[in-house]
């Protein structure tokens, strides 16, 4: 688990001096704080939220955030935990907002097959597909599961950061982690033969 | 192929073999998993599985394939700039304001003198062309919403489209600052009453005179305008600019050069006056000896008219008497009127008032009084009544926009609030009857007179944007996609249509009324808590 994959490095006696310099009102700071993590946060934003306009517009408004509530920020954590908390809450506010939230909150396990996964199936979808369409594919899950495994697989969240956010009892992350990752295997799994479907019209 | 063809109970379900390749099973738990595992093919075949789409997964979310879009490469400023824009665009709409009162305003004057009046749409839409001037008030303030409107749609645009703040800050001070300069260039006195205030017979002050004291006596002269908050004010001396008062008594027996624009309990006014008046009183009285040079616009439970007002005269009254001459015409919404036998009324008289106006037999008319009853609620066959409705919409909407634009993160908040039905219900009944009487009582006693007109300033201005609130609530309810600033806008526009119609209905429509405002101010309230209450640490 290496936020910093996704961050960008600092190390973490620099980025104590750096945020105690941001809190100090210092702006050269605050561009050195933004420029780090700007990146990370706008391809966060991007992967949740639908439209790139929507997710420039979180990116400037997650960071006016961060540094209003900076002085909330308890230095004992990390900070990339904080920021992607923050980061995630924004979002998913964002996303509560415009009401097109297909699942519901319960927590039912009846969608997930008792059997266990085709292992062949799933080798084939990771090789037939590159990044770029999975994160297509997970464009086109709903809010909730999209939400989960961006938190889970881009920001590194915990069970108990990601239950916060969503509004979820803990023990339901895991099952809806799960869940998201079989939708996701079906929506790339359909993708892939629409794709063969229609190639295979052209030749016929 | 699946393990559900040999059942053992042994094997794990998929959900347990993520958590405890996840680290999120007990110990006993992933002790248990890690021992089948050893010895199940199958299992263990699975944890690959979910092992590599994990991997997977995290390489596919963390490819960096897209650079950051240029317009976010600098920092967002507005944390600390919010100030520096607000001062920009208040300096900015001062700026306009003054360009507009210099010189298109004068621009516009002078064509109608010339006899250009028709051509000027606002006065024709909005205002009767005849009572224009005793409106002046209010034209300036309309002006003054719609600029500021348009000046913050401007540097809202210019925002997004020049990432450099400061430089703009200060042309655009500049500017204003330069606009504004001639009209600054006049200093004021201020005096505060210890506790009363008594400018001698003889002196004279030659800037602007502002007091607050809790009697206030003017014998003496001020060369430029008096501005006055006081239970009681007199002024026998001569004042050369306009006298603007607040308080329980207003007595002018000294001439006045300017206008005069009071907020009173009772009125009395036995000299000259330049200019208009306007006043805001429970009771008038015009001397016969007092003379208006300009025209009168009242709002008064009574008034007895004795003086000559050469202007025109509007109205709004319990009851009104006039026994002296009006050299122009008068617009009178009133339930009595009385025209004395010394009346001389010479323009046109429009009287709307639930009696017969009472006309003594030796007053004289320029022209028959036109009388009209008071219609009984909205006049739905008149095309007016409609187009009256679509301005109110766009007043609200152009309202609810500027706070939309200025503070996003505010009006989403009274948005989420709205949502709160009951707590904002509750609050906004409390505070629209509790603000009210808090600030009367802040008024009376004299210290808080300023605190508490601004209280009630406050208070109209939540009242009136309680229905963007609500509105916005509303268009989210009924439209429910979208995000940003574009659907913020449609919503906000059909959430204020919506309740512009409901509004419409007859009888109900008042009711629907009152509860918006309630709702309304609640959301405000208790957005306002929101904001002001300490905040909780973001991560828990």
């Amino acid at each position: 688990m290496d936020r910093q994959k996704t961050t960008g490095a600092m190390n973490e006696a620099d980025l104590a001096q750096v945020l105690s310099q941001v809190r100090a009102g210092d702006a050269d700071a605050w561009g050195e704080l933004y420029r780090q993590y700007a990146p990370a946060i706008f391809r966060f934003c991007r992967r949740l939220l639908p439209a790139r306009e929507d997710a420039e517009d979180a990116t400037t408004e997650i960071f006016m955030k961060v540094r209003q509530k900076l002085g909330t920020y308890d230095s004992s954590r990390p900070f990339t935990a904080w920021l992607y908390k923050v980061a995630s809450n924004h979002c998913w506010d964002t996303l509560r907002r415009r009401r097109i939230r297909q699942d519901l909150e319960t927590g039912d396990v009846d969608a997930l097959p008792l059997e266990h996964p085709d292992p062949g199936q799933l080798e084939r979808l990771q090789n037939e597909h590159t990044s770029k369409e999975v994160r297509t594919g997970l464009a086109k899950l709903p809010d909730r599961a999209r939400m989960a495994l961006v938190l889970r697989y881009y920001a590194d969240m915990s069970y108990d950061e990601i239950a916060d956010t969503l509004g979820v009892r803990r023990a339901f992350v895991g099952v809806l982690l799960l869940r998201a990752r079989h939708q996701l295997r079906d929506t790339l799994s359909e993708s892939s033969a629409s794709l063969e479907a229609k190639s295979g019209g052209r030749r016929s | 192929m699946s393990p559900s063809e040999d059942p053992l109970a042994s094997h794990f379900d998929e959900v347990t073999g993520l958590l405890y390749l996840e680290g999120q099973l007990d110990d006993e738990h992933a002790r248990a998993v890690t021992a089948h595992v050893a010895s199940c093919a199958s299992c263990s075949q699975l944890l690959r599985a979910l092992q590599s789409e994990t991997v997977w997964l995290r390489e596919s979310l963390t490819a960096d394939d897209e650079p950051i879009p240029a317009r976010l490469v600098a920092a967002p400023e507005r944390g600390t700039a919010h100030w520096g824009w607000i001062a920009a665009f208040g300096l900015c709409a001062a700026g306009l304001y003054t360009l507009w009162n210099g010189i298109v305003a004068p621009a516009i004057a002078n064509m109608s003198q010339a006899g250009f009046s028709q051509g000027n749409v606002l006065n024709t839409l909005l205002f009767y062309g005849a009572f224009w001037k005793g409106w002046d008030e209010m034209r300036s303030l309309t002006e003054l919403l719609a600029l500021m409107t348009l000046g913050g749609i401007a540097i809202w645009l210019l925002r997004k489209q020049w990432r450099r703040f400061t430089p703009i800050v200060f042309v655009m001070g500049a500017l204003a600052c330069a606009l504004l300069l001639p009209p600054a260039a006049a200093a004021a006195d201020v005096e505060r009453g210890d506790p009363n205030y008594t400018l001698p017979a003889g002196q004279e002050v030659k800037n602007d005179l502002i007091v607050a004291a809790d009697w206030t006596r003017i014998d003496g002269d001020v060369d430029g305008d008096l501005i006055v908050f006081s239970r009681s004010l007199t002024v026998n001396g001569h004042v050369k600019g306009d006298i603007l008062g607040f308080g329980s008594e207003v007595r002018v027996n000294g001439p006045v050069d300017g206008n005069i624009r009071l907020c009173s309990n009772a009125v009395a006014i036995s000299s000259t006056v330049a200019k208009n008046v306007t006043v805001w009183t429970g009771a008038l009285e015009l001397d016969e000896k007092a003379t208006i040079g300009g025209s009168l616009t009242m709002g008064t439970g009574g008034a007895e008219l004795n003086g000559k007002v050469a202007g025109d005269l509007t109205a709004i009254a319990g009851s009104l008497e006039i026994n002296g001459s009006l050299g122009h015409d008068a617009l009178i919404r009133s339930d009595r009127l009385i025209i004395g036998p010394a009346a001389e009324l010479r323009g046109q008289t429009k009287y709307t008032g639930r009696r017969q106006p009472e006309v003594s037999s030796g007053a004289r008319l320029g022209s028959p009084i036109q009388f009209a009853m008071p219609r009984r609620g909205p006049d739905y066959s008149r095309f007016d009544y409609y187009l009256h409705r679509v301005f109110l919409w766009g007043a609200s909407f152009f309202f609810g926009l500027l706070i939309l634009l200025l503070a996003p993160g505010f009006f989403a908040d009274t948005g989420q609030a709205a949502g709160r039905v009951g707590p904002a219900l509750g609050f906004g009944a409390l505070f629209l009857f509790a603000t009210p009487i808090a600030a009367i009582i802040a008024c009376i006693t004299i210290v808080g007179l300023s605190v508490g007109i601004v209280g009630l300033l406050l208070w109209t201005i939540a009242i009136y944007s309680a229905q963007v609130f609500v509105g916005s609530w509303l268009g989210e309810k009924l439209l429910s996609t979208g995000v940003g600033v574009g659907a913020a806008v449609g919503r906000l526009a059909i959430g204020l249509a919506v309740i512009r119609v409901l509004t419409m209905i007859p009888f109900a429509g008042n009711l629907i009324d009152f509860v918006v405002i309630i709702w309304g101010i609640g959301a405000l309230v208790l957005a306002l808590h929101k904001r002001m209450r300490p905040q909780v640490p973001a991560a828990a």
